[in-house]
């Protein structure tokens, strides 16, 4: 009779299984975030050098590195994206501050999906010592197996 | 290593595994209209903060149109209420799937119990 239970085994591979989906899945919304706050960081950058050229000409891009030439017709108010499918017209000042909000939120949520990554990764470390020493106990027993029953093979012979 | 599970005993673990496959996807449609909700609301909150002569566009189609400031709060506090009965509806059925979940897997605990005890 074996000591390792394989429902243990079987239970630690779900959660195992589990825990690892949920960090993938938490590496995935970080990268996200911080393409969102690089965004945010961008967007704050080009507003602030759009209206320090004061009527220059600025770069649209149309795709596939394809640019046209733009004279920023009012560059003291900006179209601002506030979610829902609505747009809202913004002077620069809040435009700015809307984006500063907006990374400032997503900075915390950033650091709390950080650590719960990392509580994750440490669940998953501490699943995989326990599945890793239940394998090699497994193993171990049956290779006693297999040195009885060889034994007994020999001296029958 | 191994242990014989009576195949009901098998049917009734592939129907707590369907349950939970359930219980996931409620959980992630919640998830999805809750994002809704809260992005709608903060649209909500930020358009109440808007001076009312400021330009607000709404997506109609694939177009953004310029809409009253008045039409598009009330377009918003109409898709936030929607979200909301959404949401409490995925709650009771998940509720519902939780429910048999938990009587489903005390059955199968008993039983599992029972057949250790036995052997």
């Amino acid at each position: 009779m074996s000591s390792v239970d394989p429902r243990e085994v079987q239970s630690l591979q779900m959660y195992l299984q589990e825990y690892s989906q949920q960090a993938e899945m938490v590496s995935r919304q970080l990268a996200i975030m911080e393409e969102g706050i690089r965004e945010g960081n961008g967007a704050i950058e080009s507003l602030r050098m759009i209206h320090e050229s004061d009527g220059g000409i600025v770069l649209l891009p149309l795709g596939g590195g394809v640019n046209t030439r733009v004279r920023v017709e009012n560059p003291d108010h900006y179209l601002v994206n506030i979610g829902a499918d609505v747009v809202v017209s913004k002077t620069k000042e809040d435009s700015v501050s809307f984006l500063q909000e907006r990374i400032t939120e997503m900075n915390a949520s950033y650091k709390n999906l950080s650590e719960a990554l990392g509580r994750l990764q440490s669940q998953i470390r501490d699943i995989s010592t326990r599945l890793d020493y239940l394998y090699k106990q497994s193993q171990e027993e049956q290779g006693r197996r297999q040195g009885v029953s060889t034994g007994v093979s020999q001296k029958i012979r | 290593m191994s242990e014989v599970i009576s195949p009901k005993i098998q049917n009734q673990i592939t129907m707590l595994q369907q349950l939970q496959q359930q219980m996931q996807t409620l959980l992630n449609q919640k998830n999805q209209y809750e994002i809704a909700a809260q992005e709608t609301r903060r649209a909500i909150e930020e358009l109440n903060e808007t001076s009312d002569d400021a330009e607000v566009y709404h997506s109609i189609g694939t177009v953004m149109m310029q809409r009253p400031k008045s039409v598009v709060l009330e377009n918003l506090t109409e898709k936030a209420e929607n979200f909301e009965i959404r949401i409490s509806s995925i709650e009771k059925q998940e509720k519902l799937v939780q429910e048999k979940f938990e009587s489903l897997q005390a059955q199968v605990k008993a039983a599992m119990e029972g057949g250790s005890q036995a052997a």
